[in-house]
């Protein structure tokens, strides 16, 4: 059995998998195992374990070995999980998420914003100003919104983000 | 200022008085126990009684995180960790309203100041058209 403790790669996998999934995880033997075998110990259907092993399968995180039934010809997968691959799997998610907030950034600094004063949605210039300034929503009025704490708060965790590589 | 306060913990090897801990912050007392609660709740802190000049308060000290995925935390806000990971939608950051609430959600966990009561989310022009 794999326990998975640490609240991070929980968090990390639970995103990935989902409940059910980590449930799994942690059900897994460390040995070889068919994905019969662990819907059979979890009691979880086959399907949502064969979607859980080929996600983890994606991302490094699970292994698999085929061998070949020489009676009946039937292939057999044989699963092994790769939980040491989980701080290689966590760096590429900060270097795919910084790269998203780069452009995240690159928007927020490149915009001038308007927001609903009931709180509804978020407007460029050219939007709000489409819309005379008025929230197509809930016909609320639309507002100047500082963004300034948001383009802060993105720079900062991406330099958190960078120093976690 | 709840990362704030974790990242002051963190920053006192000998630990620090709760009584300390809000004065330093320049928060009041019981936003101070909110923030010690979550911290607590998360694993992240521990917490011992102590007494000083006969008032009781508590040291708090930094618990570490148990592995090696500590550097990650970034990815993480509060409990819940960035939605990228494993997402399968079409990806357009600037418009992403998961990303947006993630954005929002870390704005409000560093800027605990800041008025924004709920997170607005951004709608594209082709929604606003429909």
């Amino acid at each position: 059995m794999v326990l998975i403790e640490d609240p991070i790669y929980r968090a990390y996998l639970c995103k990935l998998v989902g409940e059910e999934g980590l449930q799994i995880v942690e059900s897994m033997p460390e040995d070889e195992v068919t994905d019969e075998h662990v819907a059979e110990i979890t009691g979880i259907s086959l399907n949502t374990v064969r979607r859980t092993l080929y996600l983890l399968y994606e991302h490094r995180l699970a292994k698999y070995k085929r061998e070949r039934d020489p009676e009946s010809g039937w292939l057999t997968y044989l699963w092994t999980l790769c939980v040491e691959n989980l701080d290689r799997a966590l760096e590429s998610e900060v270097k795919k998420l910084l790269r998203k907030l780069g452009d995240r950034l690159s928007y927020e600094k490149n915009n001038i914003f308007y927001a609903c004063v009931g709180g509804c949605a978020r407007f460029v210039f050219d939007e709000a100003s489409e819309n005379n300034f008025v929230c197509p929503f809930c016909g609320a009025g639309l507002e100047y919104m500082e963004n300034d704490r948001i383009v802060s708060t993105i720079e900062k965790r991406m330099g958190d983000l960078t120093a976690a590589l | 200022m709840y990362e704030e306060a974790l990242e002051y913990i963190k920053s006192c090897e000998d630990g620090v008085l709760q009584s300390d801990l809000w004065k330093c912050l320049d928060i009041d007392s019981r936003k101070c126990s909110r923030i010690v609660s979550k911290l607590l709740k998360e694993d992240l802190i521990k917490r011992v009684p102590e007494s000083i000049d006969g008032v009781r308060t508590f040291r708090l000290r930094y618990a570490g995180i148990s592995g090696s995925s500590g550097q990650f935390r970034p990815l993480m806000v509060g409990e819940g960790f960035e939605p990228c990971a494993g997402c399968i939608n079409e990806c357009v950051p600037e418009h992403c309203p998961e990303l947006s609430e993630w954005i929002f959600a870390v704005v409000l966990a560093e800027n605990s100041d800041l008025c924004l009561d709920q997170p607005i989310k951004k709608v594209s022009t082709a929604k606003i058209e429909q």
